[in-house]
Protein backbone atom coordinates (compact mmCIF):
# COMPACT_ATOMS: atom_id res chain seq x y z
CA UNK A 1 0.00 0.00 0.00
CA UNK A 2 2.65 2.59 1.07
CA UNK A 3 5.32 1.48 -1.86
CA UNK A 4 2.35 1.99 -4.26
CA UNK A 5 1.66 5.38 -3.26
CA UNK A 6 5.46 6.14 -3.11
CA UNK A 7 5.47 4.89 -6.58
CA UNK A 8 2.30 7.10 -7.37
CA UNK A 9 4.05 9.80 -6.04
CA UNK A 10 7.33 9.83 -7.91
CA UNK A 11 4.93 9.28 -11.39
CA UNK A 12 3.40 12.66 -10.08
CA UNK A 13 6.50 14.35 -9.55
CA UNK A 14 8.08 13.20 -13.10
CA UNK A 15 4.99 14.57 -14.69
CA UNK A 16 5.18 17.68 -12.98
CA UNK A 17 8.87 18.41 -13.80
CA UNK A 18 7.82 17.04 -17.56
CA UNK A 19 5.03 19.65 -17.44
CA UNK A 20 7.33 22.60 -15.95
CA UNK A 21 9.78 21.93 -19.01
CA UNK A 22 6.89 21.81 -21.59
CA UNK A 23 6.04 25.24 -20.05
CA UNK A 24 9.52 26.44 -19.92
CA UNK A 25 10.05 25.55 -23.53
CA UNK A 26 6.32 27.15 -24.59
CA UNK A 27 7.40 30.32 -23.13
CA UNK A 28 10.33 30.71 -25.09
CA UNK A 29 8.83 29.27 -28.19
CA UNK A 30 6.11 31.94 -27.73
CA UNK A 31 8.67 35.05 -27.26
CA UNK A 32 10.46 33.61 -30.69
CA UNK A 33 6.92 33.80 -32.13
CA UNK A 34 6.32 37.56 -30.78
CA UNK A 35 9.55 38.85 -31.89
CA UNK A 36 9.06 37.36 -35.57
CA UNK A 37 5.93 39.42 -35.25
CA UNK A 38 6.93 42.14 -33.91
CA UNK A 39 10.04 42.29 -36.72
CA UNK A 40 7.91 41.38 -39.38
CA UNK A 41 10.07 39.99 -41.79
CA UNK A 42 10.79 36.10 -42.43
CA UNK A 43 13.69 36.95 -43.95
CA UNK A 44 15.18 38.36 -40.73
CA UNK A 45 13.48 36.44 -38.47
CA UNK A 46 11.35 33.47 -39.76
CA UNK A 47 8.44 32.42 -36.73
CA UNK A 48 8.39 28.94 -35.33
CA UNK A 49 5.67 28.08 -37.47
CA UNK A 50 7.38 28.56 -40.72
CA UNK A 51 10.56 27.41 -39.22
CA UNK A 52 8.38 23.82 -38.95
CA UNK A 53 6.95 23.97 -42.35
CA UNK A 54 10.00 24.24 -43.32
CA UNK A 55 10.92 21.27 -41.48
CA UNK A 56 8.21 19.42 -43.65
CA UNK A 57 9.00 20.81 -46.67
CA UNK A 58 12.59 19.62 -46.46
CA UNK A 59 11.35 15.81 -45.19
CA UNK A 60 9.63 15.41 -48.63
CA UNK A 61 13.10 15.04 -50.29
CA UNK A 62 15.10 12.16 -50.49
CA UNK A 63 18.38 14.16 -49.87
CA UNK A 64 17.50 15.53 -46.75
CA UNK A 65 18.02 12.38 -45.36
CA UNK A 66 21.38 11.35 -47.03
CA UNK A 67 22.21 14.75 -45.85
CA UNK A 68 21.59 14.12 -42.26
CA UNK A 69 22.88 10.34 -42.17
CA UNK A 70 25.84 11.65 -43.77
CA UNK A 71 26.53 14.44 -41.30
CA UNK A 72 25.71 11.61 -38.06
CA UNK A 73 27.97 9.37 -39.75
CA UNK A 74 31.14 11.58 -39.39
CA UNK A 75 29.85 13.00 -36.14
CA UNK A 76 29.67 9.54 -34.70
CA UNK A 77 32.99 8.20 -36.69
CA UNK A 78 35.07 11.26 -35.41
CA UNK A 79 33.91 10.88 -31.84
CA UNK A 80 33.69 6.87 -31.65
CA UNK A 81 37.43 7.51 -32.90
CA UNK A 82 38.55 10.34 -30.82
CA UNK A 83 37.40 8.16 -27.47
CA UNK A 84 38.67 4.57 -28.23
CA UNK A 85 41.83 6.06 -29.35
CA UNK A 86 41.55 7.96 -26.37
CA UNK A 87 41.34 5.53 -23.96
CA UNK A 88 43.76 3.58 -24.84
CA UNK A 89 46.54 5.98 -25.44
CA UNK A 90 44.89 7.93 -22.47
CA UNK A 91 45.75 4.60 -20.29
CA UNK A 92 49.18 4.45 -21.68
CA UNK A 93 50.27 7.87 -21.01
CA UNK A 94 48.81 7.42 -17.51
CA UNK A 95 50.80 4.54 -16.96
CA UNK A 96 53.82 5.43 -19.20
CA UNK A 97 55.64 8.69 -18.21
CA UNK A 98 57.82 8.66 -21.55
CA UNK A 99 54.92 8.07 -23.84
CA UNK A 100 53.36 10.61 -21.75
CA UNK A 101 56.02 12.89 -22.52
CA UNK A 102 56.23 12.39 -25.74
CA UNK A 103 52.00 12.45 -26.82
CA UNK A 104 51.98 15.80 -24.43
CA UNK A 105 53.58 18.54 -26.35
CA UNK A 106 51.41 17.05 -29.62
CA UNK A 107 48.06 16.77 -27.85
CA UNK A 108 48.92 20.20 -26.45
CA UNK A 109 49.68 21.99 -29.83
CA UNK A 110 46.49 20.88 -31.24
CA UNK A 111 44.68 21.94 -28.19
CA UNK A 112 46.17 25.43 -29.01
CA UNK A 113 45.34 25.37 -32.93
CA UNK A 114 42.53 27.74 -34.05
CA UNK A 115 39.83 25.37 -35.00
CA UNK A 116 39.18 27.34 -38.30
CA UNK A 117 43.12 26.76 -39.16
CA UNK A 118 42.72 23.23 -38.36
CA UNK A 119 39.65 23.10 -40.88
CA UNK A 120 41.64 25.05 -43.69
CA UNK A 121 45.12 23.45 -43.17
CA UNK A 122 43.09 19.78 -43.26
CA UNK A 123 41.38 20.78 -46.02
CA UNK A 124 44.38 21.38 -48.02
CA UNK A 125 45.83 17.80 -47.75
CA UNK A 126 42.53 15.37 -47.64
CA UNK A 127 39.39 15.30 -49.45
CA UNK A 128 36.32 17.59 -48.67
CA UNK A 129 34.09 15.11 -47.38
CA UNK A 130 36.54 13.30 -44.32
CA UNK A 131 37.51 16.88 -43.53
CA UNK A 132 34.80 17.26 -40.89
CA UNK A 133 35.96 13.93 -39.68
CA UNK A 134 39.21 14.32 -39.61
CA UNK A 135 38.88 17.55 -38.03
CA UNK A 136 36.33 16.41 -34.91
CA UNK A 137 38.84 13.47 -34.37
CA UNK A 138 41.21 16.35 -34.04
CA UNK A 139 39.54 18.40 -31.67
CA UNK A 140 38.12 15.55 -29.66
CA UNK A 141 40.53 13.36 -29.22
CA UNK A 142 43.05 15.74 -27.34
CA UNK A 143 39.88 16.17 -24.44
CA UNK A 144 39.58 12.65 -24.41
CA UNK A 145 43.40 11.64 -23.59
CA UNK A 146 43.59 14.41 -21.34
CA UNK A 147 40.80 13.51 -19.76
CA UNK A 148 42.03 9.81 -19.01
CA UNK A 149 45.40 10.28 -18.04
CA UNK A 150 43.80 12.66 -15.62
CA UNK A 151 41.63 9.71 -14.46
CA UNK A 152 44.35 6.94 -14.33
CA UNK A 153 46.59 9.36 -12.43
CA UNK A 154 43.56 9.60 -9.89
CA UNK A 155 43.15 5.89 -9.12
CA UNK A 156 43.28 5.33 -5.43
CA UNK A 157 47.55 4.24 -4.95
CA UNK A 158 45.89 1.83 -1.74
CA UNK A 159 44.02 0.04 -4.51
CA UNK A 160 47.29 -0.42 -6.57
CA UNK A 161 49.41 -1.44 -3.45
CA UNK A 162 46.58 -4.09 -2.41
CA UNK A 163 46.94 -5.80 -5.75
CA UNK A 164 50.76 -5.74 -5.71
CA UNK A 165 50.65 -7.26 -2.70
CA UNK A 166 48.39 -10.23 -3.38
CA UNK A 167 49.81 -10.15 -6.82
CA UNK A 168 46.92 -9.55 -8.89
CA UNK A 169 47.53 -9.79 -12.69
CA UNK A 170 48.43 -6.82 -14.81
CA UNK A 171 45.36 -7.28 -16.94
CA UNK A 172 42.78 -7.43 -14.08
CA UNK A 173 44.56 -4.34 -12.69
CA UNK A 174 43.57 -2.92 -15.68
CA UNK A 175 40.29 -3.92 -15.96
CA UNK A 176 39.34 -4.12 -12.65
CA UNK A 177 41.04 -1.21 -11.17
CA UNK A 178 42.30 1.37 -13.90
CA UNK A 179 38.94 1.11 -15.60
CA UNK A 180 36.62 1.69 -13.09
CA UNK A 181 38.58 4.73 -11.90
CA UNK A 182 38.78 6.41 -15.17
CA UNK A 183 34.92 5.52 -16.23
CA UNK A 184 33.62 8.71 -14.83
CA UNK A 185 36.23 10.75 -16.65
CA UNK A 186 35.70 8.74 -19.44
CA UNK A 187 31.90 9.38 -19.69
CA UNK A 188 32.68 13.06 -19.39
CA UNK A 189 34.96 13.10 -21.65
CA UNK A 190 32.51 11.22 -24.49
CA UNK A 191 29.41 13.70 -23.53
CA UNK A 192 32.22 16.34 -24.51
CA UNK A 193 33.35 14.91 -27.38
CA UNK A 194 29.49 14.72 -28.61
CA UNK A 195 28.63 17.79 -27.79
CA UNK A 196 31.77 19.66 -29.48
CA UNK A 197 31.76 16.76 -32.57
CA UNK A 198 28.33 18.29 -33.68
CA UNK A 199 29.82 21.81 -33.66
CA UNK A 200 33.38 21.06 -34.75
CA UNK A 201 31.65 18.60 -38.05
CA UNK A 202 29.06 21.52 -38.98
CA UNK A 203 31.34 23.73 -39.13
CA UNK A 204 34.12 22.18 -40.77
CA UNK A 205 31.39 20.70 -43.43
CA UNK A 206 30.74 24.64 -44.40
CA UNK A 207 34.25 25.67 -44.84
CA UNK A 208 35.54 22.35 -46.47
CA UNK A 209 32.58 21.98 -48.98
CA UNK A 210 32.01 18.90 -47.67
CA UNK A 211 29.11 17.30 -49.65
CA UNK A 212 26.38 15.75 -48.81
CA UNK A 213 26.24 17.40 -45.59
CA UNK A 214 24.17 19.30 -43.10
CA UNK A 215 26.63 21.97 -43.09
CA UNK A 216 26.14 22.62 -46.98
CA UNK A 217 22.08 22.97 -46.72
CA UNK A 218 22.76 25.68 -44.03
CA UNK A 219 25.38 26.98 -45.94
CA UNK A 220 23.01 27.19 -49.38
CA UNK A 221 20.46 28.45 -47.07
CA UNK A 222 22.12 31.14 -46.45
CA UNK A 223 23.11 32.61 -49.97
CA UNK A 224 20.22 31.64 -51.51
CA UNK A 225 18.90 33.74 -48.85
CA UNK A 226 16.29 31.58 -47.31
CA UNK A 227 16.27 32.23 -43.92
CA UNK A 228 13.35 30.09 -42.78
CA UNK A 229 15.19 26.98 -44.37
CA UNK A 230 18.36 28.03 -42.53
CA UNK A 231 15.86 28.17 -39.53
CA UNK A 232 14.58 24.77 -40.46
CA UNK A 233 18.18 23.09 -40.57
CA UNK A 234 19.44 24.77 -37.19
CA UNK A 235 16.46 23.61 -35.80
CA UNK A 236 17.07 20.02 -37.24
CA UNK A 237 20.85 20.03 -35.68
CA UNK A 238 19.59 20.86 -32.44
CA UNK A 239 17.01 18.36 -32.29
CA UNK A 240 19.59 15.90 -33.79
CA UNK A 241 21.83 16.33 -30.97
CA UNK A 242 19.61 16.31 -27.90
CA UNK A 243 18.44 13.42 -28.94
CA UNK A 244 21.99 11.78 -29.26
CA UNK A 245 22.96 13.10 -25.83
CA UNK A 246 20.50 11.43 -24.67
CA UNK A 247 20.34 8.36 -25.87
CA UNK A 248 23.83 8.57 -24.97
CA UNK A 249 22.87 9.12 -20.84
CA UNK A 250 21.04 6.13 -21.13
CA UNK A 251 23.14 3.80 -22.78
CA UNK A 252 25.79 5.10 -19.99
CA UNK A 253 23.17 4.51 -17.17
CA UNK A 254 21.92 1.38 -18.47
CA UNK A 255 25.69 -0.30 -18.22
CA UNK A 256 25.98 1.05 -14.75
CA UNK A 257 27.47 -0.89 -11.65
CA UNK A 258 26.49 -0.33 -8.38
CA UNK A 259 30.44 0.83 -7.00
CA UNK A 260 30.78 2.75 -10.28
CA UNK A 261 32.75 5.99 -9.61
CA UNK A 262 32.82 5.34 -6.11
CA UNK A 263 35.80 6.35 -3.73
CA UNK A 264 37.15 3.25 -1.82
CA UNK A 265 35.40 3.13 1.47
CA UNK A 266 37.49 2.87 4.46
CA UNK B 1 61.51 -19.45 8.16
CA UNK B 2 61.86 -16.43 10.76
CA UNK B 3 61.34 -12.99 9.88
CA UNK B 4 65.19 -11.43 10.55
CA UNK B 5 65.96 -7.40 10.39
CA UNK B 6 69.04 -6.25 10.46
CA UNK B 7 71.15 -2.88 10.59
CA UNK B 8 67.63 -1.64 9.11
CA UNK B 9 67.99 2.30 8.33
CA UNK B 10 65.15 4.33 6.75
CA UNK B 11 64.56 7.91 6.58
CA UNK B 12 61.60 9.87 5.35
CA UNK B 13 63.60 13.74 4.55
CA UNK B 14 65.60 14.49 7.50
CA UNK B 15 63.39 12.26 9.70
CA UNK B 16 65.53 9.22 10.95
CA UNK B 17 62.68 6.10 11.38
CA UNK B 18 64.92 3.35 11.79
CA UNK B 19 68.62 3.38 12.21
CA UNK B 20 70.21 0.57 12.84
CA UNK B 21 67.58 -1.51 14.06
CA UNK B 22 67.18 -5.58 14.16
CA UNK B 23 64.45 -7.37 15.40
CA UNK B 24 63.47 -10.87 14.65
CA UNK B 25 60.27 -12.03 14.01
CA UNK B 26 59.63 -16.31 14.87
CA UNK B 27 58.06 -18.18 12.43
CA UNK B 28 54.49 -19.33 12.71
CA UNK B 29 53.98 -16.94 16.02
CA UNK B 30 52.06 -14.01 16.44
CA UNK B 31 54.26 -11.29 17.45
CA UNK B 32 53.10 -8.15 18.57
CA UNK B 33 53.99 -4.39 18.31
CA UNK B 34 53.10 -1.74 20.57
CA UNK B 35 54.10 2.30 20.06
CA UNK B 36 53.19 5.49 19.98
CA UNK B 37 51.77 7.48 16.93
CA UNK B 38 54.37 8.30 14.52
CA UNK B 39 56.36 5.96 15.38
CA UNK B 40 56.96 3.89 12.39
CA UNK B 41 55.03 1.08 12.64
CA UNK B 42 52.97 1.46 9.31
CA UNK B 43 57.08 1.68 7.82
CA UNK B 44 58.08 -0.99 9.19
CA UNK B 45 55.24 -3.41 7.73
CA UNK B 46 55.10 -1.55 4.52
CA UNK B 47 59.39 -2.29 4.38
CA UNK B 48 58.45 -6.15 5.28
CA UNK B 49 56.07 -6.02 2.20
CA UNK B 50 58.29 -4.67 -0.05
CA UNK B 51 55.88 -1.84 -0.74
CA UNK B 52 59.03 0.45 0.60
CA UNK B 53 62.22 -0.26 0.35
CA UNK B 54 65.00 0.02 3.14
CA UNK B 55 67.59 2.78 3.08
CA UNK B 56 70.01 0.52 4.40
CA UNK B 57 70.21 -2.78 5.95
CA UNK B 58 68.20 -6.25 5.14
CA UNK B 59 65.07 -8.02 6.17
CA UNK B 60 65.60 -11.63 5.49
CA UNK B 61 62.79 -14.71 5.47
CA UNK B 62 60.01 -13.16 3.54
CA UNK B 63 58.96 -14.38 -0.04
CA UNK B 64 57.56 -11.28 -1.55
CA UNK B 65 55.10 -13.06 -3.64
CA UNK B 66 54.05 -14.74 0.03
CA UNK B 67 52.07 -11.82 2.28
CA UNK B 68 48.83 -10.86 3.08
CA UNK B 69 48.79 -7.83 4.45
CA UNK B 70 45.27 -6.24 6.23
CA UNK B 71 45.53 -2.76 5.60
CA UNK B 72 44.43 -0.14 8.31
CA UNK B 73 41.62 0.40 5.36
CA UNK B 74 39.54 -2.93 4.07
CA UNK B 75 40.71 -1.70 0.51
CA UNK B 76 37.77 -3.38 -1.39
CA UNK B 77 37.05 -2.49 -4.79
CA UNK B 78 34.27 -0.72 -4.80
CA UNK B 79 32.68 -1.47 -8.17
CA UNK B 80 33.34 -5.35 -7.50
CA UNK B 81 31.02 -7.29 -5.10
CA UNK B 82 32.28 -9.15 -2.53
CA UNK B 83 33.16 -12.55 -4.00
CA UNK B 84 34.49 -10.76 -7.34
CA UNK B 85 36.73 -8.96 -4.82
CA UNK B 86 38.14 -12.27 -3.50
CA UNK B 87 38.04 -13.56 -6.86
CA UNK B 88 41.09 -10.90 -7.65
CA UNK B 89 43.63 -13.26 -5.72
CA UNK B 90 43.18 -16.40 -8.12
CA UNK B 91 44.91 -16.32 -12.04
CA UNK B 92 41.87 -15.85 -14.82
CA UNK B 93 43.31 -19.32 -16.42
CA UNK B 94 42.46 -21.41 -13.07
CA UNK B 95 39.48 -19.93 -12.56
CA UNK B 96 38.30 -21.13 -15.71
CA UNK B 97 39.84 -24.71 -15.11
CA UNK B 98 38.32 -25.53 -11.98
CA UNK B 99 35.47 -24.07 -9.67
CA UNK B 100 37.12 -25.01 -6.75
CA UNK B 101 38.19 -21.20 -6.28
CA UNK B 102 34.54 -20.60 -5.74
CA UNK B 103 34.25 -23.36 -2.88
CA UNK B 104 37.07 -21.96 -1.05
CA UNK B 105 35.29 -18.42 -1.39
CA UNK B 106 32.29 -19.48 -0.09
CA UNK B 107 33.87 -21.35 2.90
CA UNK B 108 36.13 -18.74 4.10
CA UNK B 109 33.53 -16.57 3.65
CA UNK B 110 31.40 -18.82 5.96
CA UNK B 111 34.50 -19.40 8.40
CA UNK B 112 34.48 -14.89 8.90
CA UNK B 113 30.77 -15.41 9.54
CA UNK B 114 29.73 -13.61 6.25
CA UNK B 115 28.05 -16.87 4.38
CA UNK B 116 25.42 -14.80 2.87
CA UNK B 117 27.05 -11.24 1.49
CA UNK B 118 29.25 -12.66 -1.81
CA UNK B 119 27.02 -11.13 -3.81
CA UNK B 120 26.68 -7.87 -2.18
CA UNK B 121 28.95 -4.53 -3.08
CA UNK B 122 31.12 -3.15 -0.43
CA UNK B 123 29.03 -0.22 0.24
CA UNK B 124 26.27 -2.37 1.27
CA UNK B 125 28.37 -3.85 4.04
CA UNK B 126 28.74 -2.29 7.22
CA UNK B 127 32.50 -1.24 8.80
CA UNK B 128 33.90 -4.38 10.54
CA UNK B 129 31.97 -6.60 7.87
CA UNK B 130 34.00 -4.91 5.08
CA UNK B 131 37.26 -5.54 7.51
CA UNK B 132 35.92 -9.24 8.10
CA UNK B 133 36.19 -9.29 4.33
CA UNK B 134 39.29 -8.14 4.35
CA UNK B 135 40.57 -10.71 6.67
CA UNK B 136 39.35 -13.41 4.97
CA UNK B 137 40.98 -12.09 1.80
CA UNK B 138 44.46 -12.37 3.90
CA UNK B 139 43.15 -15.60 4.84
CA UNK B 140 42.34 -16.99 1.17
CA UNK B 141 45.84 -16.22 -0.11
CA UNK B 142 48.13 -18.65 0.33
CA UNK B 143 50.91 -17.13 2.47
CA UNK B 144 53.62 -17.76 4.71
CA UNK B 145 53.14 -13.77 6.49
CA UNK B 146 50.60 -12.06 7.29
CA UNK B 147 50.67 -8.32 8.18
CA UNK B 148 48.27 -7.03 9.98
CA UNK B 149 48.01 -3.01 10.58
CA UNK B 150 45.21 -1.76 13.28
CA UNK B 151 42.79 -3.75 11.39
CA UNK B 152 40.63 -3.46 14.48
CA UNK B 153 41.03 -0.22 15.23
CA UNK B 154 37.83 1.22 13.58
CA UNK B 155 35.39 -1.13 15.19
CA UNK B 156 33.34 -1.06 18.67
CA UNK B 157 34.12 -2.94 21.62
CA UNK B 158 31.73 -6.45 20.98
CA UNK B 159 32.71 -6.33 17.25
CA UNK B 160 36.62 -5.98 18.03
CA UNK B 161 36.54 -8.76 20.63
CA UNK B 162 34.18 -11.24 18.33
CA UNK B 163 36.48 -10.81 15.33
CA UNK B 164 39.44 -11.50 17.67
CA UNK B 165 38.28 -14.56 18.14
CA UNK B 166 37.35 -15.76 14.80
CA UNK B 167 40.46 -14.61 13.82
CA UNK B 168 42.53 -17.25 16.72
CA UNK B 169 40.08 -19.49 15.36
CA UNK B 170 41.51 -19.26 11.88
CA UNK B 171 44.99 -19.12 12.55
CA UNK B 172 44.46 -21.84 14.59
CA UNK B 173 43.70 -23.81 11.29
CA UNK B 174 46.51 -22.32 9.48
CA UNK B 175 49.03 -21.19 11.06
CA UNK B 176 51.15 -17.94 9.44
CA UNK B 177 54.01 -15.74 10.62
CA UNK B 178 51.67 -13.17 11.59
CA UNK B 179 53.10 -9.31 12.37
CA UNK B 180 50.17 -7.18 14.00
CA UNK B 181 50.32 -3.57 14.81
CA UNK B 182 48.51 -2.06 17.41
CA UNK B 183 48.09 0.85 19.88
CA UNK B 184 45.75 -1.11 22.36
CA UNK B 185 47.66 -3.14 24.48
CA UNK B 186 44.08 -4.95 25.27
CA UNK B 187 43.66 -5.88 22.15
CA UNK B 188 47.85 -7.09 21.49
CA UNK B 189 47.58 -9.36 25.04
CA UNK B 190 44.23 -11.51 23.13
CA UNK B 191 45.95 -12.04 19.88
CA UNK B 192 49.95 -11.80 20.92
CA UNK B 193 52.45 -14.15 21.49
CA UNK B 194 55.66 -11.95 21.44
CA UNK B 195 55.16 -8.53 21.98
CA UNK B 196 57.53 -5.55 21.21
CA UNK B 197 56.68 -2.14 22.56
CA UNK B 198 58.87 0.34 20.28
CA UNK B 199 59.87 4.07 20.96
CA UNK B 200 59.10 7.13 19.33
CA UNK B 201 61.30 7.75 16.32
CA UNK B 202 63.95 6.53 15.72
CA UNK B 203 62.62 3.54 16.81
CA UNK B 204 64.14 1.50 19.81
CA UNK B 205 62.53 -1.56 21.18
CA UNK B 206 61.89 -0.38 24.41
CA UNK B 207 60.59 -4.01 26.10
CA UNK B 208 60.09 -7.67 24.59
CA UNK B 209 57.25 -9.62 26.21
CA UNK B 210 56.63 -13.32 25.52
CA UNK B 211 53.64 -14.57 26.76
N1 LIG C 1 55.66 8.14 2.53
C1 LIG C 1 56.11 8.94 3.52
N2 LIG C 1 56.75 10.09 3.22
C2 LIG C 1 57.23 10.89 4.19
N3 LIG C 1 57.12 10.63 5.50
C3 LIG C 1 56.51 9.50 5.86
C4 LIG C 1 55.95 8.59 4.88
N4 LIG C 1 55.40 7.56 5.56
C5 LIG C 1 55.58 7.80 6.86
N5 LIG C 1 56.23 8.97 7.08
C6 LIG C 1 56.63 9.51 8.37
O1 LIG C 1 57.27 8.48 9.08
C7 LIG C 1 56.87 8.48 10.41
C8 LIG C 1 56.35 7.13 10.79
O2 LIG C 1 55.14 6.90 10.10
P1 LIG C 1 54.29 5.57 10.29
O3 LIG C 1 53.10 5.69 9.42
O4 LIG C 1 55.16 4.40 10.09
O5 LIG C 1 53.87 5.67 11.82
P2 LIG C 1 52.96 4.68 12.68
O6 LIG C 1 53.81 4.17 13.77
O7 LIG C 1 52.33 3.69 11.78
O8 LIG C 1 51.90 5.69 13.25
P3 LIG C 1 50.33 5.46 13.55
O9 LIG C 1 50.27 4.67 14.79
O10 LIG C 1 49.80 6.82 13.71
O11 LIG C 1 49.77 4.74 12.36
C9 LIG C 1 55.86 9.60 10.58
O12 LIG C 1 56.52 10.71 11.15
C10 LIG C 1 55.42 9.90 9.17
O13 LIG C 1 55.16 11.27 9.05
MG1 LIG D 1 50.31 3.37 11.10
Amino acid sequence: MKISTFLENSQQSRIKKVLGKIGVAFFWVLLWALAARWVNSPLVLPSPLKTLEGVVTLAGDFEFFVSIGVTLLRVFGGVFISVALGLVLGLAGGLNKPFYEIMNPFVSTIKSLPVVSVIILINLWIASGLVPLVVTFLICFPVTWTNVVQGVRSTDKKLLQMAKIYNVEQSKIISDIYLPSVKPYAVSALMNAIGLGWKVTVTAEVLANALPSIGMNLYYAKIYLETDLLFSWTLIIVICSLVIEKITLYMIARNNRKGDGQCPLS
Amino acid sequence: MSVIISKLYKKYGDEIIFEDFNLVFEKNKISGILGPSGAGKTTLLNLCSGLEKPDSGTIEGINPQSISYIFQEPRLLPWRTVRENLRLLFKEKSIRKAGAHESDIDGMLKLVGLGSVGDLYPQELSGGMRQRVAIARAFLYPSELLLMDEPFSSLDYSLKNRLIEDFLKIWEQDKRTVIFVSHNEDEIRQLAQVIFTFSDKPVQILKKETL
